[in-house]
């Protein structure tokens, strides 16, 4: 049994089908890249499974459970964790208040109003030295730059703890180091986490995935190993048009 | 945010220093003077109850004025009965009303009416609040609902004069008896039982403030949808934040009540509501303490104003709002907040680490 299990996945927005029949599985632990051409449907793949966008048919099932018609808050207590194209950090909170809202293993009202707003836990504090933010972590998020939000945000994924992570480009506006060393963290994340990314940028995509897909007009074009992709005549046409 | 806490602790201690010997010494413990103080104290549970919606988490509930009423109408019900004996209520007997309605029946036990001021008015507001935010409803909408709500309640307690006293309200109440002792509310040790209430009330708040709690609630001002995909599920919060602050606003009531010595329909009114948010925006809407204040603030200056400039005082009013919100926006605490964090890059030199620099200071102080 696949970690996630994706069947004839269908959404029509106002007579677009934005995604048209999707079947694909991921196993636990494994890297997926999503590529394609801009309008491919990639984003609203994510979006489907982790609920942003309710289906218009197909099934998605998350270690055996049936999760298309859940709330996002429901499919996120079950381990589907996801983050935005757009880095969203809690601006007006501090680095700290962004990690402890990330943790969420219980995130029900009776344990937050007996809990404090910070716990200042040992795993808080490597997560706060994997990314390099110890030092800064009583910072409003607003006041960070735009290298050290993406890393709060790869903090907040890590802290969050979700077995199944969607990642919406997420070295986009980073420099080449600050890629690489996004890309080790990728790789040590997946001894515990699925991850499915979309990402653009092909040397990142070849250092951590494990697997590729590629989607064009909202279908299923390729999948398969990097090198396969690359050999794919069917890719080739759909990027280059010829 | 321990420095937060801290500091807040101290602003607490400071606050409940000043109302409960300040303020008495100040009047030189005299009962009537201090009644009047006892009035702001009890509406600035109100503010404060507003701040925990509006301020921690975004939700501005324009209808905060139905909750305080309905606590007042518990209590004047309860002493209504109380000044009956035997009897009905004389307005019921004007308007035809031959026995004693069974909303009314309940209210004769004092426990009842103490729970009850405090559970309907957040019963009513958690039911406004699921099918507000079940729906997602967010932002200027949430005004317009509450706003709406408190019209049509406004309106309902007027027209059902047999029940409510209409637009006369609840007058002629007796004095109220709890555990033997009867509450004079001339006496400072009235004022102590408002003080003690408003030191309750604020408590409550700052810690929730510092729980999760409310950090998930500031969590959701800024972004529900971010946070729905944590796994919390928001309407949940919102929920129970609107029952906290509505059940406060009904603990305000009843003591208003008290200080006022009846109940009427004018506490249900637009322009109180809107005079609620004004001591809210005034003191600062993002720290229960400065709320309180604010609405202290604000009522005194209307005391002394309102006297010389009696059809002036509500343009005053409207003026000072407009002046906060274009000039301060975050009220008075927020002029505190920058001026101490510009004291300290003075002082210390070091603008790099403020939250350092607090904590050294506060560790000198101490």
């Amino acid at each position: 049994m696949a970690q996630l299990e994706v069947r004839d996945l269908h959404v029509v927005f106002g007579g677009l089908r934005a995604v048209d029949g999707m079947t694909f599985d991921v196993e636990k632990g494994e890297i997926l890249c999503l590529l394609g051409p801009n309008g491919a449907g990639k984003s609203t793949t994510l979006d489907l499974i982790c609920g942003k966008t309710q289906p218009t048919g197909g099934s998605i099932r998350f270690q055996e459970t049936e999760i298309s018609q859940m709330m996002e808050f429901q499919r996120a207590r079950l381990g589907v964790g996801r983050k935005f194209q757009v880095p969203s950090v809690y601006k007006e909170l501090s680095v700290a208040e962004n990690l402890s809202v990330a943790r969420s293993m219980k995130p029900g009202i009776w344990h937050a109003l007996t809990a404090p707003a910070v716990r200042r836990s040992k795993r808080m504090r490597e997560i706060l030295d994997l990314v390099g933010l110890a030092d800064k972590t009583e910072e409003p998020a607003g006041n960070l730059s735009h290298g050290e939000t993406q890393w709060l945000e790869i903090a907040m994924l890590i802290a969050q703890d979700s077995r199944l992570i969607l990642m919406d480009e997420p070295t986009a506006g980073m420099t080449i180091q600050e890629t690489a060393r996004t890309a080790d963290i990728f790789r040590s994340l997946s001894e515990n986490h699925t991850l499915i990314v979309v990402e653009h940028d092909m040397s990142f995509v070849r250092t951590v995935a494990d697997r590729i897909i590629v989607m064009n007009q909202g279908t299923l074009l390729a999948e398969g190993s990097i090198e396969e992709i690359e050999e794919n005549e069917a890719v080739k046409t759909a990027y280059l048009g010829h | 945010m321990t420095n937060k806490l801290s500091y807040d602790i101290i602003g607490l201690a400071l606050f409940a220093a000043v109302i409960l010997f300040g303020v008495p010494a100040f009047f030189g413990y005299d009962g009537f003077e201090l009644n009047t103080f006892s009035r702001y104290l009890s509406l600035a549970i109100v503010s404060m109850a507003l701040a925990l919606s509006w301020g921690t988490a975004g939700l501005l509930n324009l209808g905060q004025a139905a909750t305080f009423g309905m606590g007042s109408y518990a209590m004047a019900m309860h002493l209504k009965l109380k000044a009956s004996g035997e009897g009905l209520p004389d307005f019921m007997g004007w308007n035809n009303v031959e026995t004693l309605p069974a909303l009314w029946v309940p209210f004769h036990s004092l426990t009842f009416t103490l729970l009850a001021g405090l559970l309907i008015p957040a019963a009513v507001g958690g039911l406004i609040a699921i099918f507000m935010f079940r729906a997602r409803i967010a932002g200027v909408f949430v005004a317009v609902i509450t706003l709406a709500f408190l019209v049509a309640f406004q309106l309902l307690v007027i027209e059902q004069q047999g029940f409510t006293g209409g637009q006369n309200g609840l007058t002629g109440l007796a004095q109220l008896e709890l555990f033997g002792w009867t509450v004079d509310i001339y006496a400072t040790s009235f004022y102590y039982l408002v003080g003690i209430c408003l030191m309750v009330a604020l408590t409550v708040g700052l810690y929730l403030t510092h729980s999760k709690f409310g950090l998930i609630l500031r969590a959701i001002r800024e972004d529900a949808d971010r946070t729905r995909y944590f796994g919390y599920n928001v309407a949940n919060y919102q929920t129970v934040i609107f029952c906290i602050s509505a059940g406060l606003a009904g603990w305000a009531g009843m003591l208003y009540a008290l200080v006022l010595e009846f109940a009427s329909p004018t506490y249900m009114s637009v322009s109180f509501s809107l005079a609620i948010v004004i001591w809210c925006a005034v003191g600062g809407r993002e720290s229960v303490l400065a709320a309180a204040a604010g609405a202290i603030l604000v009522n005194l200056a209307e005391n002394r104003l309102s006297d010389v400039f009696v059809e002036g005082w509500h343009m005053m009013l409207g003026v000072l709002f407009l002046l906060v919100v274009m000039f301060m926006p975050r009220g008075i605490y927020g002029v505190i907040v920058d001026a101490g964090r510009a004291l300290r890059r003075k002082g210390g030199g070091d603008a790099e680490e403020p939250a350092y620099d607090a904590s050294l200071k506060s560790k000198q102080e101490g």
